[in-house]
């Protein structure tokens, strides 16, 4: 530290090469540090938990081969629940309108007044008869699960609203912030109160999209069953291990009960691997890209830093031959080039943490990004000031061999 | 002070072995101002590195104010070059990125000095050279002349015990150099000891011991025909 002011003295002579670093590392700070967040928030966006059993679930997309009154879908939904849930590997099995991270689905306005004209909030809504708690592995942490006699049949084009619901803990405390949801009511595009008989741990929504950031967790459960001509989602749970063989067993159960339907190539029939996979697909994309981007900088600024160190290295090979004459040791020589390096890190990233805070706020406006943590911007410092040390060392090591004979060649 | 007894300097390559100093033998007492004189190879500036401990040597002992160095490592050398060994070079040297003022406190920062001892000393020096007053300008601003002025100074500021001088007034013109030669001198009457070397005939003179290297050996001019009678007419030319 004892050579801060020569050194800095020799930069101001130095000024383009100086300027040049610093502000790639400033503007690789601004950009990593932007980019670590979007890759922190996609990752904990990827990684948001969806309160029900991944690892036995599968979902089956069943569409039918005839067009069916909403009686008769009924009744070929209730033979084929039965059909699956007698299956050896099937431990419970429910009809949907879908499922967690399904990328897309049914969504309400929630009000809590009947002629209420703005929304309270916004709510996921899943349909599903008395075993969809228990199909989806959901925890209930309070109230009751469906009766079976609660359970409606809505056909096409109906408008039902059911009295009754089961909510994430997530909708419940929105509505009711004091922890006292069940047993309450509210409104969901209808005059008709529904009533919290139950409230459930976690349920994700069926979207991952970021419209629906701002209702993150807010599901709501009707006791309802899809009895429409199109067709409907079984979801069905396997037994611990069995997950394989269900799949396996499960579509062909339901051909041999009847022919008439078809499983879609695309979501015809899923595990929760894949139903992930693609629901996060943008969000990985995104990270690998930034992630490139982050390393690819931090390799473009150690290369010029390497680059600027060896070229100063070469240029100034007499006058660190005149140090060594002087008096000056390897390691004065090393710790030299270091504290160069470092006034030089220091600087830049004084310019970037500002770029940094001024490139989040663009952000923000442009593409709803949250404000940029300091622990991002201490983070990114502390990396590109490591980096530049990392950088200089192998230059400011060659700098240290100079011999002190040097000092007598001509120039 | 300086001691070099039966020192040799070879330079090997694959093919070839070049000894720049053979049988070297040379003893300066303290206080001597002794000129190192002979033509061009034939070692001067060897025995100058070496005794400045620029560069090792390869036979031989070197005592440099009673150290034995030649088994000294690279922080020890490092540590008498700069407590002991004030160097003015040729070419001054100066460090053209740094200030006068900055460039005669490169050594004593290397001795861990504290910063108002180094200002104390670095005035001082200036002050001694007659280059106070310019301790901010840069290399690039002075003539040839001062900066071989500051260059003395940086060799002073540390108070050596030995003020090694490599051609000091080679690149300067005859006023300037008479400036240098009178300011060395001065210091030599103070009780530097000086080891000067030069192909200058008449700066040789002005110093109080000649030692003439020839083919890696000190040579005795009185004894030697072929350079007695030119050197010592040169000399007495000089002197008178």
């Amino acid at each position: 530290m004892m050579q801060i002011k020569p050194i800095l003295s020799a930069l101001r002579r130095h000024k383009a090469g100086t300027v040049l670093i610093a502000l790639q590392i400033a503007l690789t700070l601004a950009i990593v540090c932007n980019a670590l967040y979007i890759i922190h928030e996609r990752l904990a966006h990827i990684a948001e938990p969806t309160g029900v059993d991944e690892p036995n679930l599968f979902a089956m997309a069943n569409l039918w081969g005839e067009q069916y009154t909403k009686q008769q879908a009924a009744a070929k939904i209730e033979q084929d629940l039965i059909t699956l849930r007698q299956l050896p590997s099937v431990a419970d099995a429910t009809p949907t309108n879908g499922y967690p991270l399904r990328g897309g689905g049914w969504d309400n306005f929630i009000t809590m007044k009947p002629d209420q004209v703005d929304k309270t909030t916004d709510a996921a809504v899943y349909a599903g008869d008395e075993h969809f708690l228990r199909t989806f592995g959901l925890k209930l942490i309070a109230g009751r699960d469906f009766n079976a006699d609660e359970v409606r049949d809505m056909g096409l084009r109906e408008a039902v609203t059911p009295p009754v619901t089961i909510v994430s803990k997530t909708l419940a405390d929105r509505l009711y912030p004091k922890g006292d949801a069940l047993g309450k009511s509210f409104y969901s595009m209808s005059s008709t109160p529904i009533t919290i008989i139950g409230i459930v741990d976690t349920l994700h929504r069926q979207d991952v999209s970021t419209w629906s950031a701002p209702y993150k967790g807010q599901s709501l459960i009707w006791p309802l069953r899809l009895a429409q001509p199109m067709g409907v989602f079984y979801v069905v749970r396997a037994k611990p291990g069995q997950l394989a063989d269900a799949m396996r067993e499960a579509p062909k159960a339901l051909y041999a009960e009847n022919r008439m339907r078809m499983f879609p190539a695309k979501d015809g029939l899923v595990d929760y691997r894949q139903i992930r996979q693609e629901a996060f697909e943008r969000d990985r994309g995104m990270a690998i890209l930034m992630g490139v981007i982050c390393v690819v900088l931090l390799a473009i600024t150690a290369a010029g830093i390497i680059g600027l160190t060896s070229f100063w290295v070469g240029q100034r090979r007499r006058q660190i031959g005149v140090r060594r004459a002087l008096g000056a040791t390897h390691r004065d020589i090393l710790h030299y080039f270091l504290t160069e390096n470092l006034l030089i890190s220091v600087g830049g990233v004084a310019i970037g943490t500002v770029l940094a805070f001024a490139l989040n706020l663009w952000l923000k406006q442009n593409f709803a990004l949250e404000s940029l943590p300091l622990i991002y911007v201490l983070s990114g410092m502390v990396i590109l000031i490591l980096l530049g040390q990392g950088a200089v060392f192998a230059p400011a090591l060659r700098a240290s061999r100079v011999p002190p004979i040097e000092a007598t060649r001509p120039a | 002070m300086l001691k070099m007894t039966h020192l040799s300097k070879v330079y090997r390559t694959e093919v070839v072995e070049t000894y720049a100093l053979r049988d070297f033998n040379i003893d300066v007492k303290e206080g001597e101002f002794v000129a190192v004189t002979g033509p061009s190879g034939s070692g001067k500036t060897t025995f100058l590195t070496i005794a400045g401990l620029l560069e090792t040597f390869t036979g031989g002992e070197y005592h440099l104010d009673g150290i034995e160095v030649s088994q000294l490592n690279d922080n020890a050398r490092s540590k008498i070059r700069n407590e002991k060994i004030g160097f003015i070079f040729q070419a001054f040297n100066l460090i053209p990125d740094l200030n006068v003022f900055d460039n005669v406190e490169v050594p004593l920062r290397y001795r861990g000095m504290k910063a108002p001892e180094r200002k104390e000393r670095i005035m001082g020096a200036l002050d001694r050279v007659g280059l106070a007053s310019r301790a901010k300008h840069y290399p690039a601003e002075l003539s040839g002349g001062q900066q071989q002025r500051v260059a003395i100074a940086r060799a002073l500021a540390g108070s050596p015990r030995l003020l090694l001088a490599d051609e000091p007034t080679g690149n300067l013109d005859t006023q300037m150099a008479r400036g240098v030669l009178e300011l060395l001198e001065e210091i030599h009457r103070e009780g530097a000891t000086i080891v000067m070397v030069t192909h200058d005939p008449e700066l040789a003179a002005r110093a109080q011991r000649n030692v003439h290297i020839i083919d890696g050996q000190v040579v005795d001019l009185a004894e030697d025909p072929r350079f007695h009678t030119a050197y010592t007419a040169a000399a007495g030319q000089i002197r008178s």
